[in-house]
Formats: structure tokens, C-alpha cells, sequence
């Protein structure tokens, strides 16, 4: 696929791809052909919009997450333990203790026990989970720490949608007082108004009784 | 407020539980408004079981619809938790993070311990004692209704939430945190 | 943008982290995936609209560049070197999807929303109808770069987008400096084309 030369002409003065002698020279010819300009007006507008619009780099969602399911997925594919180079040496494995914490895989586990192998975060300061265990084979539960957020995250994936039309009310609990005779927790607002009483049954399913409205 | 209890439930309970609730909601400070011919109930003896920690617990609601997020009732956070939202929002990429619920919570030392920021998500939480690194060793049951979602057995530290991540609602979703008090 | 940026006082160049990886060390690729994942996630998210494909595609991505590592030459810059596969995977994906037209695409892949923190207004206080302006015509630009053919899609987004010479663009395809100039030619005529009104008015 060809183009004329002169719009190559056009093209690399767009893109400061001329010397200063060749944009000198292309500068003569737009102020001597209108049509040319508009042109190269019009052209350069788009390009900047373009770069104004189509943003160069975008926050990733679940950034944490998204490094650590692709260390998940290196190290299912490596049958060894990855080993960083003997040639590294000291410097290189100092050079990289800033970056331990990355190293917390994330685990995802559908229907079933999971043990996570990893342990406790050298700083010893950080929430991890040992182990999930999710019952529902369409829910998919993985665990990972943002460094960002500080936070330990358990991403639980294929959870049933709530219907829209479910009113969900929150309660704004301050404490709850347990009857060990009955083995029932009763909740309390801060004006000291019980808004639930909580327990379980035979089957060990939670059983929660509640005042209405909620708050 | 005058508590209306909602028995709907009910007819899925056995009867040990069910004279179990009616004898606490019985004891409930407001009147009770059920059926006129309940049993009458005695006072139950009270006596505080040991305590390991304090938990808080929330509900948020994450949205990109500022119509549904404006519509939400928002908690009043206690500041020691008030940059939670913030910390979220580096996690899910919603533009409006809302607490819609809250719990604070003693975790038992022998008994389990509830965290219900909603009647409808809410967590078991059995204390396995202090952990060796620091915070608490922690047996977690997350439930919706009837139904749990995920058991997992944790350490929850004071510096570093745990958010779960709930299922999908209004077109936003529906985000679980639990926080070991400091201090606690 | 240059394909390849000189290392933050402190920060661990490229080709270090390359040498590690290739001896197996995936935190030395974990710092990579950090360095390079919002261009990768960017790019793909121009190229099919769609934010969770894009996350997925992205990832692909960087699991292929991390197979494919061993056999990287160091001859080009990393950043180049995987947009190039990252690319690869893009156009597979859309093969194997079959929305592959005759150089259009299909028009309902346009009807998504902004990705989570995309821009749709530039920053600043602007008026209310400058910004709404600046929104719609954030929007009808999503629109014609999704109308384009994959390869007008790639020129576009490597000139305008990363911002890189034509010499990097040939290696990155990679193609002669003829084709470069060409295709980047014709696609903007085609921008122009589908952007007409736009432009028109604002004249």
C-alpha cells in the first residue's frame, strides 16, 4: 500500500519525524497552501484529542490481584520452586528484599479445602488465611494481600447476584451480649435498643431473629 | 424504635432454639409485639463470658451509579475505622464506596461470636487464641441467609483488614470487612 | 511515551530483571508485571472495549512473555518486545471471536462503559458543557478506534497512544518504515473520516 509523497511530507512533520531543515521547508509550503493547512490543522487536533482520550496507561482493576494470579499461574507452571540466579549473588538478593511481600501467591480454590502453603509474612503484621473451604462447586474463592490497600483480600467469584429488588438493610451495631444458657447472642444499637438476636439451630445454621426496621 | 420481631423464619426452627429466641426478645428492654398467646418466659441468668478481642465488622456498598450510591443510608464510622473506604476503593474499582452497616463486636473466648452489619450477610467467628506473629487466630464462617459462602481459618491483625468480596447488587457489589480492634 | 524509559533513580533497570527471570526468578517478572501492567491493560482495553477481556487478555499476555522469555534476545526493549506479544494475543483473540470484519468492526462492541478510572473528562474545572463536550467526543473516539482493523488499531495506538517513533513502531510490528508511514496514513484518513462531524463542527 502506497502513499503520495507528499503526504508522507504531511505525516512525518506531524510527527516531528523531519530535520529542522525539511520542517523549515514543509512550514513554507503550509503558509503557501491552505488547503494543506487545514489539513494539517485538522490532523494535528485529532491527534491530540486522541492522546487526550485514549489514555496511555490505565489503573488496572484488582491490580494486587492481577500480579498475583500470574505468580499463581508461573508457579504451576514451573515443576521446581523458582530459583533466583546463583550468579545474583548477595547484592541482587538484597536488592530484591524490598519486594518479598509480592511474593504472597494468591490461591484459588473451587468447592473444597484448601490449605494455603504459604506462611506467615516475614513482618508478622499482616491478616493471611491458612486455609478455604467454600461448599458451592460455582464459587470460586482466592485470597491475596494489596499492598496498595493494606489490606488482605478474599475474592469469592460466581456468587449469585442479590435480586435488585431485595431491600438490604444495614444495622449499626455496638455491641452483643451472649446468653451462654441459650447459646444466643443478642445485638444492641448505641441508644441500647436490641435489634437482633442471633443463634443456631439443631443443624448448626444460623437462626437470626430481628426487630423491623432494622435501624 | 419499638422492635417488631420478624418471624417468618420460624417454621424452620426447632423448638429448643425457638424458646431460646422468644425467651431473649422477651427480655428485650422494648415491648415485643408477637402473637398474644406466647408462653411467658423467665428471666434468664446472665453472666459474661471471657473475651479474647473486639472485631468490627461492616457492610459496603460499592457503586458506579451515584443515584443508587445517594440512596443508600449510610453508619456513622468510628474514626479509628474511617479509612477504610479509602482502602477499599485501591481494591475494588468502584467510584462510590458507602458503609452501610456496622458491627462491633466482642469475640468469646469459648463461645462463637456474631458479626451482623445486615441481616443478610453476617459472619461466625470462633477465636482460636492469640496468634504467635501477632493479632488472632481466627475459625471465619461467611453466611448469606442459610447459606455459607466460604469457611476459612485466618489470622486477623490489627494493621490489616480483611475485605471480602460479596456477591453483586444493583449493579454494584456488596463488600464484607472485618477489623481486629487496636488494643483490643 | 518511549518503548523504553530510563530506570527511576534506584529502580532495577529492565534488563537485569530480564537476566533474573530468564534464570527463573518470577518475583524479578512480578516487578515487571508492576512496571508495565497499566500500558499492557491500556493498550488492550483500546484494542477490544471491553474491560474484563481486557484484564484476561493482559494477563495471557504476560504469561506468554514470561514462556517466551527464555528465548528473548534482549535485542529490542522489553516494553517492545512484549507489547509485540501482547499484541499477538490481542489479534488472536479477536480472530478466534470472528469479529473480524472486512475492516470494520461491529458496532455493538462500542456500546461499553469507560473502564474503571479511565478518564472520560480530562482533569481540571472546566464548564459543564465544556466537559460534557469533551465526554462525547471521548466517547465517539472509543467508537472509531473500535471501527478499525486491527492493524490501524495498532499504528494508531502505537503512535498516538505510546508515542513511539516510527523506527520503534517498525520494530514493534515489526514492518518497514514504508509501511509504517503508510498504514498510519490511511488509518487517521479513516479516523478522519468516521470523526468528520466532530471535526466539522468544531471548525
Amino acid at each position: 500500500m502506497k502513499t503520495p509523497p507528499e503526504d508522507h511530507d504531511l505525516l512525518r512533520w506531524l510527527d516531528g519525524e523531519m530535520s529542522a531543515a525539511e520542517r523549515e521547508r514543509f512550514d513554507a509550503r503550509l503558509a503557501a497552501d491552505p488547503a494543506l493547512k487545514a489539513e494539517a490543522g485538522m490532523m494535528q487536533r485529532l491527534s491530540a484529542d486522541l492522546r487526550t482520550h485514549l489514555p496511555a496507561e490505565l489503573p488496572v482493576p484488582y491490580g494486587d490481584f492481577f500480579n498475583s494470579q500470574i505468580q499463581r499461574r508461573l508457579s504451576q507452571e514451573q515443576e521446581q520452586p523458582a530459583q533466583v540466579p546463583a550468579a545474583a549473588g548477595w547484592l541482587g538478593w538484597l536488592r530484591l528484599q524490598w519486594l518479598a511481600p509480592l511474593g504472597l501467591a494468591a490461591v484459588v480454590i473451587a468447592a473444597g479445602l484448601t490449605t494455603l502453603k504459604q506462611g506467615a509474612p516475614a513482618g508478622g503484621s499482616d491478616t493471611y488465611v491458612h486455609s478455604i473451604y467454600v461448599p458451592n462447586t460455582a464459587v470460586h474463592a482466592s485470597t491475596y494481600h494489596s499492598m496498595d490497600a493494606k489490606a488482605t483480600v478474599l475474592m469469592l467469584d460466581g456468587l449469585e447476584e442479590m435480586p435488585a429488588d431485595r431491600k438490604i438493610v444495614g444495622f449499626n451495631i455496638t455491641r452483643g451480649e451472649m446468653d451462654e444458657a441459650v447459646a444466643a447472642t443478642t445485638l444492641f444499637d448505641a441508644e441500647d435498643n436490641a435489634v437482633a438476636v442471633i443463634s443456631k439451630d439443631a443443624r448448626s445454621q444460623p437462626v437470626l431473629l430481628t426487630s423491623s426496621p432494622a435501624r | 424504635m419499638k422492635p417488631v420481631p420478624a418471624f417468618s423464619m420460624l417454621s424452620l426452627i426447632r423448638r429448643s432454639t425457638l424458646l431460646a429466641g422468644l425467651a431473649l426478645l422477651a427480655s428485650l428492654s422494648a415491648p415485643v409485639a408477637h402473637g398474644q398467646g406466647s408462653p411467658p418466659v423467665q428471666p434468664l441468668p446472665s453472666k459474661k463470658p471471657d473475651t479474647d478481642a473486639k472485631v468490627w465488622g461492616a457492610l459496603v456498598f460499592a457503586s458506579n451509579d451515584p443515584k443508587e450510591a445517594a440512596s443508600m443510608p449510610k453508619v456513622d464510622v468510628p474514626a479509628e475505622f474511617a479509612d477504610i473506604p479509602q482502602r477499599l476503593g485501591k481494591v475494588f474499582p468502584y467510584k462510590h464506596i458507602d458503609v452501610i452497616g456496622q458491627h462491633l463486636q466482642d469475640v468469646f473466648r469459648e463461645y462463637e461470636s456474631w458479626v451482623v452489619p445486615t441481616k443478610d450477610l453476617f459472619l461466625k467467628v470462633d477465636s482460636k487464641g492469640p496468634a504467635k506473629e501477632g493479632g488472632m487466630n481466627l475459625h471465619l464462617q461467611f453466611w448469606r441467609d442459610q447459606q455459607v459462602i466460604v469457611k476459612t481459618d485466618a489470622v486477623l491483625t490489627a494493621e490489616t483488614p480483611l475485605f471480602i468480596a460479596g456477591p453483586k447488587w444493583r449493579g454494584g457489589q456488596l463488600l464484607f470487612v472485618l477489623v481486629l480492634q487496636k488494643g483490643s | 511515551m518511549p518503548a523504553s524509559t530510563a530506570p527511576e533513580p534506584g529502580e532495577v533497570p529492565d534488563i537485569d530483571l530480564v537476566k533474573r527471570c530468564q534464570a527463573g526468578d518470577t518475583r524479578a517478572f512480578d516487578v515487571l508485571v508492576s512496571r508495565y501492567k497499566g500500558r499492557i491493560y491500556a493498550m488492550t482495553y483500546h484494542m477490544i472495549q471491553n474491560e474484563t477481556e481486557a484484564w484476561d487478555l493482559s494477563q495471557e499476555a504476560f504469561i506468554k512473555a514470561w514462556r517466551a522469555l527464555p528465548s528473548f534476545k534482549m535485542d529490542s526493549a522489553f516494553y517492545t518486545w512484549l507489547y509485540r506479544i501482547t499484541h499477538n494475543v490481542v489479534y488472536d483473540w479477536l480472530r478466534k471471536k470472528k469479529i473480524q470484519g472486512d475492516g470494520e468492526f461491529d458496532d455493538s462492541r462500542t456500546e461499553h462503559r469507560i473502564a474503571a478510572g479511565a478518564e472520560a473528562v480530562p482533569h481540571g474545572d472546566q464548564a459543564p458543557d465544556t466537559a460534557l463536550k469533551n465526554a462525547e467526543l471521548g466517547r465517539r473516539i472509543q467508537q472509531a478506534i473500535a471501527k478499525l482493523s486491527p492493524e490501524h488499531q495498532q499504528i494508531i495506538l502505537l503512535r498516538e497512544v505510546e508515542g513511539l517513533a516510527y523506527e520503534e513502531i517498525a520494530a514493534a510490528i515489526p514492518c518497514s518504515l514504508g509501511t509504517v508511514m503508510s498504514r498510519l496514513f490511511y488509518a487517521r484518513k479513516k479516523l478522519q473520516e468516521l470523526l468528520k462531524d466532530c471535526y466539522e463542527n468544531a471548525a
